[in-house]
């Protein structure tokens, strides 16, 4: 999951970073409004946390202009502005959550994991394919009960699949959702790393479909 | 009409002019008029005795003798008041004589008063007469003889004085009635004016409570020149007042954005560090975001009260809040309803509503299952300052509170779950909004089977 913080403190916007990449996701960061109104509009973001007081544009304007453009990722307005009016202005600009300033990071993140279960269309916090299980609050993954270890990039590429289970995911999706732009996008680390993860999960679960991508299913017929 | 009036001064200023003026004019003119009666009654007298002395002595000799007719039949008419009377003084030859209208009688001669005879050497004397008749004399003498040998004569005339007295008391009976009518009028003029003069100031004054009421944003019309400046320099008060409440406003929104940025740094900075040193930190920092909260909002009321009153449409508001709320729960399958009758409106500031409201619906967000009521009502009561009361009630079919627990929950900083998110002063902020309103907030059980918040404030 790829998510684009543009917050113009610097102390902020690198606890943001910082925590987020924590939690598994690949992180870009904007520190005034062109750019992330910029980075919005060529990346492919799940979600972007978005401070409203920008400067060289407010947080309003960069989202909606982003809405105009048909730019539909899932956005978390930060406002130290916490009147009714600036969250009503916020939600009508095409907001999907606010969270006021000061937050507790936890709150954050989880309104952030609720913002990606939303985006991907599940209403728990626990996703499940066959034997394998995912706590989006703990990051924790288990297959018939027992943790697995993964890596942070293991562990990006099996939430997306997971997230988006059922469904062929395209390498290039995988690179653009993974990884933050200042990453060397080889698509071949995609494969690499599906063939580490299928020695760390029955491997039968990661489906390649030839000239699509991948598909993370718990039918063993296809396999 | 009250003491401390522009209409009771100019009332005043009426009376003590109708009071005091009046009748000092009236004793003027009944003075002016008494003189020239008197003075004519004078001037007659003086002319007939001219008359008489002419009519006497041209028949040449020193003996005058009796003065053929001066014009005057009331000389011949016994006791009629009008006498002329000739004497010999000073051992001069001749008799007295007098007119017939005298008879046989006799009047004392003002000379021999000792009185000082004026300019034309005519003495004045008032005395009774043969009846008791007021009379006015006029004396001269005449000599008709030469410096060698003299020959005086006292010429004297007299005339009623019920003439002029009589002229004077009928004068005086139309003027006090013209004077009254004329006091009177003064006094009805004032009123009139009073009422027509003044009306400008009513207006205003119609204008400035429409102002108050939130009906009227300026002192808005047309105004008479001398009130004009007046309107001038109000509308430019109220502007002033809406301008400093709004950069007040700003000033406290660029407050919590530089206070509340590196405040969101310090916590998360701590972020997990159990050091008591970092513990301290973040507890001081709770303090500090709850104190800072609190008083943003303070700030924010305070700024507001006595504000020059505002007019909210109330169903816009609601709906905005429903609006916002429902895209942040809408994988929640929440069903967040507005009743609103149309045309209501809420006597106060809009950010005050959006924020009572805000909060009230939020919570209600937060612990409903599947339904969120926002009910807007309208009620007249005679009892209270503002007769229009706005009910608004935020239900939803939650697990809702004990009856303790709705006591607790309207306390500041009282949060009753610690697993819901929010800084706990969702309530008491709307308990402080309401009641600068002079409003109500209470929690009570919902029909939804939840928490009902009722808010009652003033509706416009």
């Amino acid at each position: 999951m790829r998510i684009l913080v543009v917050e113009d403190d610097p102390d902020l916007n690198r606890q943001l970073v910082s925590a987020l990449s924590e939690a598994g996701y690949a992180v870009d960061k904007a520190m005034d409004g062109e750019e992330g109104y910029y980075l919005g509009e060529t990346e492919p973001y799940d979600v972007v946390v978005l401070d409203i007081g920008l400067p060289k544009m407010d947080g309003i304007s960069v989202l909606e202009q982003w809405r105009r453009a048909d730019r539909n990722m899932h956005v978390i307005i930060l406002t130290a502005r916490d009147r009714w009016s600036d969250k009503v202005a916020g939600m009508d600009a095409g907001a999907d959550d606010y969270v006021a300033k000061p937050f507790h990071m936890e709150e954050l993140l989880a309104r952030i994991r609720a913002q990606v279960r939303r985006a991907t269309g599940h209403a728990r916090a626990e996703i499940e394919c066959g034997p394998l299980r995912l706590d989006t609050k703990t990051a924790r993954v288990t297959v018939d009960g027992q943790p697995v270890k993964l890596t942070s990039h293991e562990y990006r590429l099996l939430a997306y699949l997971l997230h988006h289970a059922g469904r062929v995911v395209s390498r290039t999706e995988l690179v653009e959702h993974l990884y933050d732009q200042d990453f060397d996008r080889d698509s071949n680390t995609i494969e690499v790393f599906v063939g580490r993860l299928r020695k760390k999960i029955p491997a039968h679960l990661i489906k390649t479909v030839r000239g699509l991508g991948y598909r993370l299913s718990p039918e063993t017929d296809e396999a | 009409m009250k003491l401390n009036s522009l209409a009771f001064r100019l009332f005043r200023t009426a009376a003590v002019w109708a009071v005091l003026v009046l009748p000092l004019a009236g004793l003027a003119i009944d003075w002016v008029h008494s003189r020239d009666t008197y003075q004519s009654f004078d001037a007659r007298l003086s002319q007939l005795l001219t008359l008489n002395i002419a009519f006497s002595t041209d028949r040449g000799g020193p003996e005058p003798g009796i003065p053929r007719n001066v014009g005057e039949p009331l000389f011949e008419l016994a006791h009629s008041g009008w006498y002329w009377q000739i004497t010999p003084i000073d051992n001069s030859p001749g008799k007295r004589l007098v007119s017939t209208s005298l008879a046989s009688e006799s009047l004392p001669l003002p000379s021999k008063l000792g009185l000082t005879p004026d300019r034309y050497n005519i003495i004045w004397n008032e005395t009774r007469g043969p009846v008791g008749e007021p009379l006015r004399i006029a004396e001269t003498i005449y000599n008709s003889g030469d410096d060698e040998n003299p020959h005086f004569y006292s010429f004297l005339v007299a005339g009623n004085l019920e003439f002029a007295e009589t002229r004077v008391r009928d004068f005086r009976v139309p003027l006090v009635f013209s004077l009254a009518l004329a006091g009177l009028g003064l006094v009805l003029s004032t009123f009139l004016q009073v009422r027509y003069g003044l009306q400008p100031l009513r207006t205003v004054e119609r204008r400035l409570s429409a102002i108050r009421s939130g009906e009227a944003e300026m002192l808005e019309g047309k105004l008479p020149a001398e009130i004009e400046p007046l309107q001038t320099e109000l509308n430019a008060l109220i502007q002033s007042n809406q301008d400093i409440i709004e950069r007040a406003r700003t000033q406290v929104g660029n407050l919590a954005h530089a206070l509340k940025t590196p405040l969101a740094v310090i916590t998360n900075e701590i972020g997990d560090d159990a050091s008591p040193a970092a513990r301290k930190v973040a507890e001081q920092a709770q303090v500090m975001r709850d104190q800072v909260s609190y008083y943003l909002d303070r700030a924010r009321m305070v700024a507001r009260v006595d504000v020059i009153g505002r007019v909210t449409e109330v169903c816009p508001v609601a709906e905005a809040i429903a609006r916002a709320l429902g895209r942040i729960h809408r994988d929640r399958a929440l069903e967040i309803v507005v009743e609103c009758p149309a045309d209501v409106r809420f006597q106060g500031e809009k950010q005050d509503l959006e924020e009572m409201i805000g909060n009230l619906a939020d919570n209600a967000c937060k612990w409903a299952n599947t339904r969120v009521l926002i009910k807007i009502s309208v009620e007249t009561r005679a009892s209270e300052r503002h007769s229009r009361r706005l009910l608004i009630s935020v239900d939803d079919d939650g697990p809702g509170l004990t009856a303790e627990q709705r006591a607790q929950g309207i306390k500041r900083g009282r949060r009753l779950d610690e697993s819901k998110p929010g800084s706990g002063l969702g309530h008491s902020i709307v308990v402080d909004l309401a009641q600068s309103y002079r409003g109500h907030f209470r929690l009570e059980e919902a029909q939804l089977g939840g928490l009902s918040a009722r808010l009652d404030l003033p509706a416009a």
